[in-house]
């Protein structure tokens, strides 16, 4: 009986979709602005990836926007959490859990490295092929997420963090405020580097280091996320604070 | 000498083809999470392998590119399924036990006399 409404009802919902989206013509021409971006990605800025050319240069403002939503975020789960720390150096006292066996230590040494190379290659040819500084930078956070679930006593320095995500959106700024200077035009965020050859490592102008300061950012408050969350004590058990 | 290598890709992506769908079907089959994880991984392993691998050569341009994942692949795919068994084992997921043998509660027990 069950299984007849699920099914009635997934036939209700087919039906609304397949209604909804009988006279939506995908790929349509409709504002012309697609053909816009794939007609001047090329020749303007020299970037093969138009994706990464909208994201940075074209809508460069709001992915600034976007990376103050993460700074955010992040913050706000650090706040959050902050209370829930455990006291004594930052390992969890009540994770019972038993620690990572040792093949998964010895093969986290030979992963780390790679992960991290990985995230690096993926921020700094963001405008050549599919990824970016967000990509980027969530791939170093998983190497890093990887080295706190296997290695106990690997502590994440908040200091560092900091640091590191500090100046990564100093850095945006400061090449925005360039853009005010030195761009032709005097826009926030302009493009005043050189765009060089399509397909080349140096080339896109400003875009590939708007890209290097944003994955190293993500990666920073990744980073600091995953280790607020791994060192909370779990909950139901308030001994800690009761002493 | 670019039919030969042709060839070898195709022979390699087929048998990694071949090996991802056996892995498939020991999912199905399996009883239990252990025997699952084991089909799953050793068949994904190989296959994926050697899927990535016949890729390769059909494109000698990505030839250094398919090694590095292969070897990435090699490494990280069984210490991500060890883990997993392990972790569920330390949880007390009960194996499926058609002899009652569990040789590695043996061993523990085993270490536990020593210390």
């Amino acid at each position: 009986m069950r299984k007849l409404i699920i099914a009635a009802l997934l036939i209700v919902v087919a039906y609304v979709l397949i209604d909804a989206f009988a006279e939506f013509q995908f790929g349509a021409e409709r504002q012309g602005i697609k053909d816009y971006f794939l007609e001047h990605t090329p020749t303007d800025l020299q970037v093969a990836n138009s994706v990464t050319a909208i994201i940075v240069s074209y809508r460069g403002f709001d992915t600034l926007g976007e990376v103050t939503v993460l700074f955010l975020a992040a913050t706000g789960i650090s706040t959050i959490l902050y209370r829930r720390r455990s006291k004594h150096t930052g390992l969890n006292p009540l994770r019972k859990s038993p620690e990572a066996s040792l093949i998964v230590k010895a093969a986290v040494k030979l992963l780390f490295p790679m992960i991290l190379i990985l995230g690096a290659y993926v921020f700094v040819h963001g405008h050549l092929t599919p990824g970016g500084g967000f990509q980027g930078g969530a791939i170093i956070a998983t190497g890093f997420l990887l080295l706190l679930i296997s290695y106990r006593q690997f502590k994440v320095e908040h200091s560092v963090v900091m640091w590191v995500e500090s100046l990564a959106g100093i850095f945006f700024v400061t090449i925005g405020i360039f853009g005010i200077i030195y761009g032709p035009n005097a826009n926030f965020l302009e493009n005043f580097l050189p765009v060089g050859n399509l397909n080349e490592l140096m080339s896109g102008g400003v875009i590939g280091l708007v890209y290097v300061a944003v994955g190293f950012k993500v990666a920073a408050e990744l980073t600091g996320v995953l280790d607020t969350l791994v060192n909370i004590r779990e909950t139901g058990d308030n001994k800690e604070t009761k002493e | 000498m670019e039919t030969i290598l042709n060839y070898l890709g195709y022979f390699f992506v087929s048998i990694g083809a071949v090996f991802l769908v056996l892995g498939a079907f020991g999912i199905l089959r399996m009883p239990d999470f252990y025997t699952r994880i084991q089909a799953g991984t050793k068949s994904s392993t190989l296959g994926a392998m050697s899927f990535i691998f016949g890729v390769g050569l059909l494109e000698p341009a990505w030839f250094i590119k398919t090694l590095v994942i292969v070897v990435f692949i090699a490494i990280s795919n069984p210490i991500s399924s060890h883990a997993l068994a392990r972790g569920a084992y330390k949880s007390h997921h009960q194996p499926y036990l058609k002899d009652g043998v569990d040789a590695y509660k043996e061993v523990e027990n085993q270490k536990e006399v020593k210390l």
